[in-house]
C-alpha cells in the first residue's frame, strides 16, 4: 500500500446560503495521478483552494504527510500569477528562492527548456502568450522538485501541440515519482494521465475510482459518456 | 533571502516611470521654491524638507502601488503556498526600496546642493545616511499598511494622502511651526515624519544628541509599522483586513 500524502475529509465551503463544497473527501497517495473532474461551478477549484489553504474551510479536516509540506508541494493556479517586471527566468529564480532552493542560471534555463520556454527565458513574464504563461506557471510549480503537485486546468486554452507537451510533462512528473492532482474538462487527457478519477458535481463527490473501474461500474464505453451520464448532461 | 532581495530590487528598478518622477518632482520643487524664496537660510531648510518629502513619497506611495500590482496579479497567493515567511518577504522588498530611495536622495543631493551653493559637513554624512535609511524603512512599511487596507488604486491614493499630507503639515519640513496652534504641533508629533525631519536637520548640523533621539524614535515607529504591515499583510486580492469579500470568481468551479 502506497503512503498517503494528503487526506482531506468532509470539506465544506459556503458563500452565504450557497454551499459550493459539500462534504468532499479526497485522498492522494504517493506516485499517484489523480484527476478531479466535473462541470463548471461544481466546486473543483474551490476544493483545491481549500486543500491549499487559499480559502478558509467551513468544516472538514486536511492532513498532509508532513508538517513542513509547503517545501514539498508545487502549485499551478488557474490564473497564471507572476511578479510583474521580471523575466521568465527571474520569476523562476525568485520562486525557487521562496521555496528555499538556490537555482543556477543553467538549471533555470534547463527547467524552462523542459517546459518549452527556451526562446523566452529573458522575456518579461507578463508579456508571454497565454500558452507560454501557462507553461511558465507549471515550471514555477516544479522548480523545487515537489513530491506533490497541484495543477488547476493545466491545459485549458492551449493549442493541441502545447496540450500534448503539458501532458507529456505531467506523465514525466509521475514517472519521476511525484504525485499529481489536476483538474480538467478534457476526458481524453484524463484517460491518458489519471490513475484515479474523482468526479465532483454540486460540491459532492459523485464517483471515484480508476478509469477502468468507473467505466465498468457505470456500464459506459468511454470517459466522455461517463462524464455526461454522471453530470446529468447526457440529454443536453 | 538574498535572491528575493535582489529580485525585488530588479523589479523596482524596472519601474522606470516611478523612478523618473521620484527624481524629477523633488528637483523641480527645490528649484521652484529655492528661486522663489531666495534666502540662503531657507535654502538649507528647503533642502532637508525636499529630501524628507522625497523619502516619504517614494516610500509610501511607491511601495503601495508596487505591492498592489503584485497582489492583484495573484503572486501573493503563490507566496502563501511557499515556506518563505511573510515578514521576510516584506522585509526584503522594504530593503530593496530603501536602497533605491537612498540612491534617489543621493542624486537629488548631487543636483540640488550645487544649484544653491549648499555644503554639507563631512561628519554629518553618515548620520544623514542612517537617518534616511531608517526613515525609508519606516515609511515603506507605512506604504505596506496603506495597501493592506486599500482595495483599488483610488483608495491607495486616498489613504496615502490622508496620512502623508497631515504629516507634512504637522512638521517643520518647509516652515516653522512656532506660530502654529498647539494641537497641530501635537498631532504632527504623533507621526514619525517630524522626528525624521528633525533627525535629518540634526545630522546636517552635526548635533548628534538630537540626531540620536530622532533616530531612536523613528526606529521605534519603523518596528511598529513593520509588525503592523506583516500582521495585516493581504495576500488575496479578494480579501480585506475585515474579512473575505467574495466576487463572482470566488465561487468558480
Amino acid at each position: 500500500m502506497k503512503n498517503v500524502l494528503l487526506q482531506a475529509t468532509g470539506l465544506v465551503k459556503r458563500y452565504g446560503s450557497r454551499c459550493v463544497v459539500n462534504g468532499i473527501d479526497l485522498e492522494v497517495r504517493e506516485k499517484e495521478v489523480v484527476a478531479v473532474i466535473g462541470p463548471n461551478g461544481a466546486g473543483k477549484s474551490t476544493t483545491l483552494d481549500l486543500i491549499l489553504g487559499l480559502k478558509r474551510k467551513d468544516a472538514g479536516n486536511i492532513t498532509y504527510w508532513r508538517e513542513d509540506y509547503k517545501a514539498q508541494v508545487g502549485v499551478q493556479l488557474q490564473t497564471a500569477p507572476f511578479f510583474p517586471k521580471l523575466s521568465a527566468l527571474d520569476n523562476l529564480k525568485l520562486f525557487a528562492a521562496l521555496r528555499k532552493r538556490k537555482l543556477s542560471v543553467e538549471e533555470g534555463v534547463q527547467i524552462l527548456e523542459r517546459c518549452g520556454l527556451r526562446e523566452v527565458v529573458q522575456t518579461e513574464a507578463a508579456r508571454l502568450s497565454g500558452g507560454q504563461q501557462k507553461r511558465l506557471a507549471i515550471a514555477l510549480a516544479l522548480v523545487h522538485h515537489p513530491k506533490l503537485v497541484f495543477l488547476d486546468e493545466p491545459t485549458a486554452a492551449l493549442d493541441p501541440r502545447a496540450r500534448r507537451e503539458i501532458r507529456e510533462l505531467i506523465r514525466r512528473l509521475a514517472d519521476d515519482g511525484a504525485s499529481v492532482v489536476f483538474t480538467s474538462h478534457d476526458m481524453e487527457e484524463v484517460g491518458k494521465l489519471a490513475d484515479r478519477i474523482v468526479l465532483i458535481r454540486d460540491g459532492r463527490v459523485v464517483a471515484e475510482g480508476t478509469p477502468e473501474d468507473l467505466l465498468h461500474r457505470h456500464e459506459v464505453e468511454n470517459l466522455e459518456e461517463l462524464y455526461l451520464k454522471l453530470t446529468g448532461e447526457a440529454d443536453a | 533571502m538574498r535572491t528575493v532581495f535582489r529580485m525585488m530590487l530588479v523589479a523596482s528598478l524596472k519601474d522606470r516611470i516611478s523612478l523618473f518622477y521620484a527624481l524629477l518632482f523633488p528637483i523641480l520643487l527645490m528649484a521652484g521654491l529655492g528661486y522663489y524664496f531666495n534666502s540662503p537660510d531657507y535654502h538649507e531648510r528647503l533642502f532637508i524638507g525636499v529630501l524628507a518629502l522625497s523619502t516619504l513619497f517614494w516610500a509610501v506611495q511607491g511601495v503601495a502601488f508596487q505591492v498592489y500590482e503584485q497582489r492583484n496579479r495573484g503572486v501573493y497567493k503563490l507566496l502563501r503556498l511557499t515556506p518563505f515567511p511573510t515578514v521576510s518577504f516584506v522585509f526584503a522588498l522594504t530593503l530593496a526600496r530603501a536602497l533605491l530611495g537612498l540612491c534617489i536622495n543621493g542624486i537629488i543631493s548631487l543636483v540640488c546642493a550645487p544649484l544653491f551653493g549648499l555644503s554639507f559637513p563631512l561628519l554629518g554624512v553618515l548620520p544623514l545616511l542612517a537617518m534616511l535609511t531608517v526613515g525609508l524603512l519606516c515609511f515603506t512599511c507605512l506604504g505596506f499598511l496603506v495597501v493592506n487596507f486599500a482595495r483599488n488604486e483610488g483608495q491607495i491614493n486616498m489613504l496615502s494622502n490622508l496620512l502623508q499630507i497631515p504629516m507634512v503639515f504637522g512638521s517643520e519640513a518647509f516652515y516653522s511651526l512656532s506660530a502654529a496652534p498647539q494641537w497641530l504641533v501635537a498631532a504632527g508629533r504623533c507621526t514619525p515624519f517630524p522626528y525624521f525631519v528633525e533627525g535629518l536637520r540634526a545630522a546636517a548640523a552635526t548635533d548628534f544628541a538630537a540626531w540620536g533621539v530622532s533616530l531612536l524614535i523613528v526606529s521605534v515607529f519603523a518596528l511598529a509599522m513593520l509588525a503592523l504591515a506583516s500582521l495585516t499583510f493581504q495576500w488575496d486580492p479578494d480579501r480585506t483586513p475585515f474579512g473575505f469579500r467574495p466576487r463572482k470568481s470566488a465561487a468558480r468551479g
